[in-house]
């Protein structure tokens, strides 16, 4: 046998081809249509601009649609769908093979392409494509996780795809056995089914039985490809769009800039108040879940699921026509303002996604227009607020000033620094909480042992604006980052060292746009630089056992996850110790996006349920980055602790600690 | 229904004490770092009249403030709280007016700008704390006062109002005009305006007067107080040291606690 | 002409705020060299007046039906009256939420100057000069009253009483001419749920802040430990604003005036605000789940955590320790 010859005849035993355009016909109108339906839902939201940098766009769709790395995060779900997706995407090659032969005459499938590729490998994938479709199933219905929705749809599909896989092997085997294919064995699954058909059946009935199921077989398929335009399989398209258009800026970048100059109602209550891109992710929603499973407020039992807000939201795109006018607000059960006001915005939900679905800036929008178009949200926030207008801090009540941090520290004011390398920026939460005084204290000692020639901008500084913004009080956000800049201007500021994560990446993502251009270091990264270049000589001493609690404004959303790590590690003699959900899948202390200002019910906390895991650890010492989290793990371990004492300290503090005798020693030499 | 609600710009009373420094020589707390709010009673008051306004379908309130240009920004935010007009009497003559000064200004702008069914003036403000604005603008217009009221209503073309008592309260029926004072209520906490009205209270009218304007003699406002006048101010020196009680269990802590309560309670 | 007038009203009886107004009254007349005029209005017995006789040296009681129940209009020009007879130097009236409303009008009617919530009063040459809290209690100021009569309210319980004289002072009685205010009727009157004394005058105070959380614990909670303390019961701004408990409860600034010898703060934050409403009180003490409340910094003895599970325990303790 010559292998060069190698091939097999289109069609072989099905005449009347016709029937087939005919049917390719109204089948690519109705998914044409089911196509063009979505796409003009898509139009009618605002504009958004998302196709700037295809470079990195193509790249991130190389990335996480082709090679799927997030949805492979989970080893299962990755697995089956991985062996579906490129079982279907070999499939559809093999087919579009076929067709060039058959209709442009062609002669690719021969030889060697025709046994290595279209017998061989397409008859392994198209197993595959069956074992991970059962797969799929078999969670559905045994293993069951609870954050899945579970609808007839999903199955109907997996079923379906299961179907034409079996039916193309059914097609394949009778068409081998009667035509006695001497290439057989280049196909294996579909050599199996030969063997067993000719043990039962006669090559007429074979032969029958193929021409049967080639038109059942052509009819599902072409069936499944209508259907699919309208159903969750729109995510084949959707998906690698939605990753094209992603937000590409950092995850504490993904808030919308608003224009209150020309912008006629502010935040969203509508669908057509939504960006284009926000309704696309609405399609491109594939009900996996994730989102709503790692949502610190659905953890503890709150009803704010991410997951439903976006489908919700979908099936009333679907449903209504006309989107505006549409109180979704009030219209949609998972939109409601009790679940709205849950969201810490830690952006957990966002990193989950496979296919980049921005669900908190979705709940951000909705808080706008609560907070902005309705004045409507919760009394102790209101406080909260009423005290950043007009105090410029969000403390109500606080009997704390800016200053008191720095008694006896001999911290000087930036107007009488000259040329001061770099502003420390204290923060409200680091000059007006009382424990968190004493991380201000430990950073601005390092920065002295340093050598570091620094300053604060003491009473002028105002509350960065973070908590207003992501209550949803954006004109208040802006009137604070104004008056920031103006002053972080006047003193010509160019470095600034920030303790809060909040503060830091408001500055670093959100101020760029009012003309801040200075560089922003969170306190971590600029100690471990300073350790690095030898000016800070920490000996560690101390024997704690630490856990470092990734802030989610300085991790997920930032991407700086080694600074406060190398900070930990020099600072005791033990191995730190990571939890369970730790850097990108850092579980958030319960205290973003103004929640540290709401009272949670006490059987739902989230910082408590981020208690218990860093006791799990076993360590004696919790490591934070955050003044915020600083107050709620503290709240949090007192609440949980038991008979084990954990004690919460922040990276600088722990620093100085190991930092702190070499600074004495070397002032009793000199002495 | 036409109402009139006093408005008066204050030094933020929640300054930390720490925060907190007086000027011994011109007798006034310095401004510092702090900020210039609205009094919260005038809040209470302002929002007392929208609930009103809005329980009877109609009516008007104007917002009244003797005081800074910078009672402006106060104005305003009545404004966007859905105030109907705003008007400021320019204080230029003296930084510390006396409340008789303060009640006469006052009670000529008032007459000024017509009639009113209800003027609405705030118990106290949270700097001076005197109290006597709503007393001696009743007194200057010739008009009734009800004092401390939290609620207002109207019933058979009269106003209801329930004030607080020491021990109650007491539902008053008045005749129409009249002044009252208010004071805080569950049902009073002002609202937070919406950020759009924010934004359109910058754009609406508001009047301003002069001293002159109203012909009044600025001269003899400048010559200084005539009722009564701060000699001394000072912030009084206490030092208290808290002792947390100590112990390992929280019984231990409570027993310790509780020792403490009958020590003192017995002592006197 | 310096004469110094103290008004009280009969209803009110002579309780420790009025022995402490009658007791100024006593010390100013006699600074001043003048005498001591009381003045009783209401219907009724003349309990009050037999005992404010012992003090002053002469009392005018307006005994009539007009006055037996207190109406703001009404009361004032019976005062504006008997005052304007007597031209005094100075008019003293008690902290009663009566007292305080009536007093600037009082001396606008008179001709002369008001202040109110004084802790002293002295003479200093021709004028009078009081001294009271200003800014929420954060300073003090000295406030010079430039006419006469000077017509001053005071934190009655703050001063000491005088003590009563064998004899009893001449004891005046007027029927003033008095019409009912066509402008304003007094429709109902409520009593508030209380204890049965003033809270000004209470030894003990448990009080309430936002971190009690709701209403029910202070029924729960609070009222039986006050009980238990034979103590009054109050509240913070912020639970009275919350609609938690009624508003009489409140202490602070804007609230009651307290002098106790013992303000027992329970989940309160202590703004200064607050604070100044019981900056008289012998002794604070705060139960509190936050170390750094500013309450602390004002209170002779605390204890750190939530009040819900030291509440209980206390109520044991003390019961134990009581037997």
């Amino acid at each position: 046998m010559n292998t060069a010859e190698a091939t097999r005849q289109i069609y072989w035993n099905v005449s009347h081809i016709w029937v087939m355009y005919a049917l390719l016909l109204p089948t690519a109108a109705i998914t044409g249509y089911g196509i063009y339906r979505q796409t003009s839902r898509w139009r009618l939201g605002q504009s958004a601009a998302r196709f700037d940098r295809p470079a990195e766009r193509i790249k991130l769709v190389l990335k996480h649609a082709v090679a799927q790395q997030r949805t492979a995060r989970s080893k299962f779900t990755g697995l089956f769908h991985r062996l579906i997706t490129s079982g279907l995407a070999i499939l559809t090659i093999a087919t579009t093979v076929v067709a060039l032969d058959a209709d442009f005459g062609t002669t690719i499938m021969r030889g060697r392409f025709y046994l290595y590729f279209q017998s061989f490998t397409v008859d392994v994938f198209g197993a595959l494509v069956m074992v991970g479709t059962t797969m799929a199933v078999a969670r559905r219905f045994i293993m069951r996780p609870k954050t899945l929705v579970y609808t007839s749809e999903a199955t109907l599909i997996l079923v379906a795809i299961f179907a034409i896989c079996l039916q193309g092997f059914l097609v394949e085997g009778w068409r081998i056995a009667v035509t006695r294919d001497p290439w057989a064995a280049w196909s294996p699954f579909g050599n199996l089914v030969a063997l067993a058909s000719r043990a039962l059946m006669t090559d007429a009935q074979m032969q029958a039985a193929h021409w049967g199921l080639w038109w059942f077989h052509l009819a599902t398929v072409f069936g499944f490809v209508a259907w699919a335009p309208y159903t969750k399989m729109m995510h084949v398209i959707t998906a690698p769009l939605n990753v094209y258009t992603a937000n590409l800026a950092a995850l504490g970048a993904s808030l919308k800039d608003i224009d209150f100059e020309k912008t006629e109602s502010f935040g969203v209550n509508a669908l057509t108040d939504y960006t284009w891109k926000d309704l696309l992710d609405l399609d491109a929603c594939t009900e996996c879940g994730r989102c709503t499973a790692v949502c610190p407020a659905n953890t503890v039992g709150k009803e704010l699921s991410p997951r439903d807000i976006i489908l919700q939201l979908r099936d009333l795109m679907h449903a209504e026509c006309r989107t505006s006018n549409f109180e979704i607000i009030a219209a949609v059960p998972a939109t409601s303002p009790s679940s709205l006001w849950q969201c810490t915005t830690c952006a957990a939900c966002m990193e989950a996604c496979p296919v980049f679905i921005e669900q908190m800036p979705k709940i951000v929008d909705m808080r706008r227009h609560l907070v902005m178009e309705e004045a409507d949200f919760p009394d102790s926030m209101q406080q909260a607020i009423t005290s950043l207008e007009k105090r410029g801090h969000p403390f109500s009540g606080t009997q704390a000033t800016r200053l008191d941090w720095a008694q006896g520290l001999g911290v000087k004011h930036v107007s009488e620094v000259k040329d001061a390398e770099v502003l420390l920026w204290v923060g409200c939460g680091g000059a007006l909480v009382e424990r968190n005084q004493k991380v201000t204290r430990a950073t601005a000692q390092l920065l002295a042992q340093a050598g570091v020639n620094f300053a604060i901008m003491g009473r002028e500084e105002k509350c960065s604006g973070d908590p207003a913004r992501r209550i949803g009080n954006e004109f208040l956000f802006e009137t604070l980052a104004k008056e920031n800049l103006e002053n972080l201007n006047k003193y010509k500021v160019r470095k600034i060292v920030t303790a809060c994560p909040h503060c830091f990446n408001t500055f670093k993502n959100e101020y760029p746009r009012y003309g801040g251009r200075f560089a922003v270091y969170h306190h971590s990264e600029y100690l471990a630089d300073l350790v690095r270049e030898g000016k800070l000589k920490p000996l560690a001493e101390s024997e704690r056992k630490i856990t470092f609690h990734d802030p989610c404004y300085l991790g997920r959303q930032n991407s700086v996850y080694d600074a406060p790590r190398t900070l930990v590690r020099i600072s005791s003699r033990k191995e730190p110790a990571e939890m369970a959900r730790s850097r990108e899948k850092s579980f958030c202390c319960g205290g973003g996006g103004g929640m540290s200002f709401i009272e949670e019910p006490p059987d739902q906390r989230v910082n408590q349920e981020r208690a218990r895991e860093i006791l799990d650890t076993g360590a004696d010492t919790v490591a934070v980055g955050c003044p915020f989290c600083m107050t709620m793990l503290e709240d949090g371990i007192n609440a949980r602790k038991g008979s084990r004492d954990v004690s919460v300290m922040d990276v600088s503090e722990l620093l100085w600690e190991a930092a702190k005798p070499r600074a004495a020693l070397e002032t009793n030499l000199n002495v | 229904m036409n109402i009139l609600v006093c408005l008066k710009q204050i030094l933020d009373p929640e300054i930390p004490a720490r925060d907190f420094r007086v000027d011994p020589v011109k007798r006034e707390a310095e401004r510092g770092a702090a900020n210039l709010v609205t009094n919260i009673f005038c809040e209470n008051g302002l929002e007392t009249a929208l609930q009103f306004k809005e329980k009877i379908g109609n009516g008007s309130i104007t917002v009244l403030s003797y005081g800074a240009p910078t009672a402006e920004d106060s104005l305003r935010k009545a404004l966007a709280m859905k105030a109907d007009a705003a008007v400021l009497v320019v204080n230029d003559g003296n930084a510390n007016p006396d409340p008789l000064t303060v009640a006469r200004v006052l009670g000529v702008a008032i007459r000024k700008l017509g009639n009113f069914d209800l003027i609405i003036v705030g118990r106290e403000a949270g700097d001076w704390g005197a109290g006597q604005t709503g007393g001696l603008l009743a007194e200057e217009l010739r008009l009734a006062c009800i004092s401390y009221v939290d609620r207002i209503e109207r019933a058979d073309g009269k106003l209801q109002v329930r004030r607080q008592t020491d021990s109650g309260w007491e539902v008053i029926e008045a005749e129409a005009p009249v002044v009252v004072t208010i004071t805080n209520d569950e049902h009073n906490v002002p609202r937070i305006p919406k950020v759009r009205d924010v934004m359109m209270s910058y754009r609406q009218p508001l009047v301003t007067w002069t001293l002159a304007d109203l012909d009044i003699d600025v001269d003899e406002v400048r010559a200084g107080n005539t009722y009564y006048e701060v000699v001394d101010l000072f912030i009084p020196q206490k030092e208290t040291r808290c002792e947390f009680v100590g112990g390992d269990t929280l019984d231990e802590k409570v027993e310790a606690f509780a020792r403490r309560i009958v020590e003192v309670t017995n002592a006197f | 002409m310096n004469d110094v007038v103290i008004c009280f009203f009969a209803a009110g009886g002579y309780d420790k705020s009025a022995q402490g107004l009658a007791g100024a009254g006593r010390r100013l007349a006699d600074e001043l060299g003048g005498r001591l005029c009381a003045i009783v209005v209401g219907a009724g017995d003349d309990a009050v007046a037999s005992e404010v006789a012992r003090i002053a040296d002469f009392t005018t009681v307006a005994n009539q039906a007009e006055l037996a129940e207190y109406h703001s209009e009404v009361c004032l020009s019976a005062l504006a009256k008997l005052c304007g007879g007597l031209s005094p130097r100075a008019v003293l009236l008690g902290n009663d939420a009566y007292s305080q409303e009536i007093t600037a009008r009082l001396a606008y009617r008179l001709g002369g100057s008001a202040v109110g919530d004084g802790v002293e009063v002295r003479a200093e040459g021709e004028s009078l000069r009081v001294t009271r809290q200003v800014y929420g209690g954060k300073a003090q100021a000295v406030i010079e009253l430039k006419c006469m009569p000077a017509v001053v309210w005071l934190r009655a319980r703050s001063f000491v009483p005088a003590p009563p004289r064998e004899t009893a002072g001449e004891i005046t009685r007027v029927a003033l001419e008095l019409q009912a205010d066509a402008r304003t009727r007094v429709v109902e009157r409520r009593r508030a749920e209380t204890g049965s004394a003033r809270l000004e005058d209470a030894q003990v105070i448990v009080s309430g802040g936002r971190g009690i959380g709701g209403p029910e614990p202070f029924t729960t909670e609070l009222r039986p430990l006050a009980d238990l303390m034979g103590a009054q019961i109050a509240a913070s701004r912020a639970a009275c604003d919350a609609g938690w408990v009624p508003p009489t409860w409140q202490v602070g600034q804007t609230g009651k005036k307290v002098a106790p010898d013992l303000y027992l703060a329970i989940a309160i934050a202590g703004a200064s605000q607050h604070m100044a409403g019981i900056s008289e009180a012998k002794n604070i003490a705060a139960i509190n789940i936050d170390a750094d409340a500013p309450i602390f910094k004002h209170c002779r003895f605390g204890i750190v955590e939530d009040y819900r599970k030291v509440v209980p325990l206390l109520r044991q303790k003390l019961a134990a320790l009581q037997v």
